[in-house]
């Protein structure tokens, strides 16, 4: 038999019964539909999490404050010590003469409570450097970035990020610029707004749409090292002595990034010998280690809308091997006027694989549009990979010849006489 | 005698078909159906044989072996000086495709192919390409007068017709032999003239070997011989032009 004769065959018996081939391959239609989804979901969240670490910049290291357990907490005592802790600007100078490091931005929290009439906001004091806003990867929405004059002259001054406008003001048409902000007698004149869009979290610091930022000089001229921080909710609060909560520390070359954090790692080590006060954190290892969680997650995900694959290739062996029985006469006929084994045989396995790689056509659009509306209502990033539709279509032709050679080879089986007698 | 004198009187007697003592026994567990219990017939070229005998005689049980599509338990089966046992299941397949056609009691037309494409089945396992085989398909449904239905699918047509239809199919390949069961045990007296017809005119050329069966006493007078089956052995063997004729 000629193999377009042979496919024509084929065509033509599944066109013969349209909606039950369509409700024969729903299986398959629904697994590819998932697996495309899945994956597209998978890599989307993949995408989006090692995007938000790529975009901090993987050529830094940060290093951040950490208040210490063991001094920690005010235990409901009326009398409150003194914390000294964290990184310090001792810290920083030492931190200087290292040979990879380039550059380094500071950020300290003030650690003021910030009010609108009696609610505690969650927006925070913090100063910083002139180099923040590059290294932050942030943009500026409106006014200016604090200047070299401001940090000369100790300006009250300060840019604030693009939520406190909603969570300190009224929302009000007006533009926020050269508004005051009154922060425990210090009056700060708000020159420029900025935001983040990458994601960008810093340990206990939060986003830099949620911060005031002013520049170290005024922050050390008006506010000391030394603080009360009510943070933690008792009513007298902690005195504490921080200098830095955090440090970004940005290498030469990327390459040297693993040996300078080993670097840092010891000299922290021996320099706060008293209590572990400070972490680090490396983003070129946490989005190794994230590529690695969600390559597990999307096989996992995989996984399981395979799982509907394989039912769904059961049930067309299923239908198949019925109909398989639903045609004997067919078959039989066909042997008589001279259909080998072969012919039925491969007749029925492409039937079957027709079946399935309908099934995944339709299953990859189906995927296709179930992943759209899922970025549509949840707005989550999907990515098509054009793998996981070569991969799809792959699966549904296997499943086709896995699950269509049993009924196929029954049908090359059938005795011609037998399948002739039936009526 | 020598095998090779054996093929020449073959050759020379024009020899289709020779049985030497064919048994067919059908086993259902333990128990022995013997359905053909030893049967010599020998066929020769442009015969018109009818097989006659009751229900349960075996006749389609010998048309079967005849046609390839089941193998005889004992004895030998010549088809066209060759024998059978030692043939493939696939060249039996090549075999049932190029020198056997089949018409069936009933019909066996595949429904959801139109006339044209049904006549064309034994042309596409033969590999014939598609031109050629509308081609032929077209002569030979003209030839069984239904030339004017090509597009026709066979429930829009008579039982008459579709047998016709039937027989053009199974000339599709220029069988040596035509194997008949019972082609009008589903139609009425007119049609199965119609039929008879048709076979006794291509039986006029010669060519074609013809075996049919039939339980109808009336037509004895087309065949050039019958053979009379009762519980699996020849009964009795009639030469043409008895004496009703
Ligand atoms: N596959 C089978 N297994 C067991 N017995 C069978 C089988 N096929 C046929 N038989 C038996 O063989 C006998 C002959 O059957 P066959 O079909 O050849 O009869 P027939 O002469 O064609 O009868 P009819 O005129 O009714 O068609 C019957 O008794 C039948 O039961
Ligand atoms: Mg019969």
């Amino acid at each position: 038999m000629l193999i377009s004769d042979l496919f024509r065959l084929s065509f033509h018996n599944l066109l013969l019964h349209k909606i039950r081939s369509l409700l024969t391959s729903l299986g398959i239609i629904f697994g590819v539909g998932s697996v495309i989804a899945m994956l597209a979901i998978s890599e989307g969240a993949k995408k989006q999490a090692l995007d938000q670490i790529a975009e901090m910049g993987i050529d830094k290291i940060i290093v951040f404050t950490q208040k210490p357990s063991l001094v920690g907490e005010s235990q409901n005592t009326t009398q409150s010590a003194l914390l000294t802790y964290g990184l310090t600007e001792q810290n920083e100078n030492h931190l200087r003469e290292f040979d990879n490091i380039s550059d380094i931005t500071t950020l300290r929290h003030a650690r003021k409570v910030i009010t609108r009439g009696t609610t505690r906001l969650d927006l925070k004091l913090v100063s910083t450097t002139l180099n923040f806003l590059d290294e932050t990867k942030c943009q500026l929405v409106e006014g200016r970035w604090l200047s070299p004059i401001d940090m000369a002259n100790k300006s009250l001054v300060c840019v604030v990020g693009r939520n406190v406008k909603r969570k300190l003001f009224r929302l009000g048409k007006g533009s926020l610029i050269g508004q005051k902000i009154p922060i425990q007698g210090a009056v700060f004149e708000i020159v420029g707004i900025i935001e983040n869009n990458i994601g960008t979290q810093f340990p206990d610091l939060n986003s830099p749409n949620d911060m005031i930022l002013i520049p170290t000089t005024t922050s050390n001229a008006i506010f000391s090292y030394c603080g009360i921080d009510y943070s933690g909710g008792g009513r007298f609060g902690d005195l504490f002595h921080v200098e830095y909560d955090i440090m970004l520390v940005k290498v030469t070359d990327v390459a040297y990034i693993e040996h300078t954090a080993e670097r840092i790692n010891s000299y922290l080590l021996k320099n706060h010998k008293k209590s572990k006060d400070w972490g680090i954190k490396v983003p070129l290892e946490l989005l190794q280690q994230q590529e690695h969680t969600q390559n597990i997650f999307t096989i996992v995900m995989g996984s399981i809308a395979s799982i509907s694959l394989i039912v769904g290739g059961i049930g067309i062996m299923n239908i198949m091997l019925a109909n398989v029985y639903e045609r004997r006469k067919e078959i039989g006929t066909r042997r008589a006027l001279g259909a080998k084994k072969n012919d039925i045989l491969r007749q029925f396995l492409i039937e079957t694989i027709f079946l399935t790689a309908q099934g995944g056509m339709i299953g990859i659009v189906l995927g296709i549009s179930l992943s759209k509306i899922v970025t549509y209502y949840a707005q989550w990033p999907v990515v098509f990979s054009p793998w996981s539709i070569i991969l799809s279509i792959m699966i549904s032709g296997i499943v086709g010849v896995v699950f269509g050679t049993y009924p196929a080879w029954k049908a090359a089986q059938q005795n011609p006489i037998d399948a002739l007698r039936t009526e | 005698m020598s095998n090779s004198k054996i093929k020449k009187q073959m050759q020379t007697s024009n020899e289709i078909v020779r049985f030497e003592n064919i048994e067919k026994t059908y086993y259902l567990g333990k128990l022995e159906v013997p359905v053909l219990k030893g049967i010599d017939l020998v066929f020769k070229k442009g015969e018109f044989i009818g097989i006659m005998g009751a229900s349960g005689s075996g006749k389609s049980t010998l048309l079967n072996v005849l046609g390839l599509l089941d193998v005889p338990t004992a004895g030998k089966y010549f088809l066209l000086n060759q024998e059978v046992e030692n043939f493939s299941d696939n060249h039996m397949a090549e075999l049932r495709n190029s020198s056997i056609g089949f018409i069936f009691q009933s019909f066996n037309l595949f429904p959801h192919l139109t006339v044209e494409q049904n006549i064309e089945v034994p042309m596409v396992y033969s590999e014939i390409p598609k031109k050629k085989r509308r081609k032929r398909a077209r002569e030979l449904a003209d030839r069984v007068g239904l030339g004017h239905r090509l597009t026709h699918r066979p429930t829009e047509l008579s039982g008459g017709e579709c047998q016709r239809i039937a027989i053009a199919r199974a000339l599709s390949n220029n069988p040596s032999f035509l194997l008949a069961d019972e082609p009008t045990g589903n139609l009425d007296e007119k049609t199965s003239h119609e039929i008879l017809d048709i076979l006794h005119d291509l039986h006029q050329n010669k060519e074609t070997t013809i075996v049919m069966i039939t339980h109808d006493p009336e037509v004895e007078c087309i065949f050039d011989r019958i053979f009379h089956l009762r519980d699996g052995i020849i009964d009795k063997r009639t030469e043409a032009g008895g004496e009703k004729c």
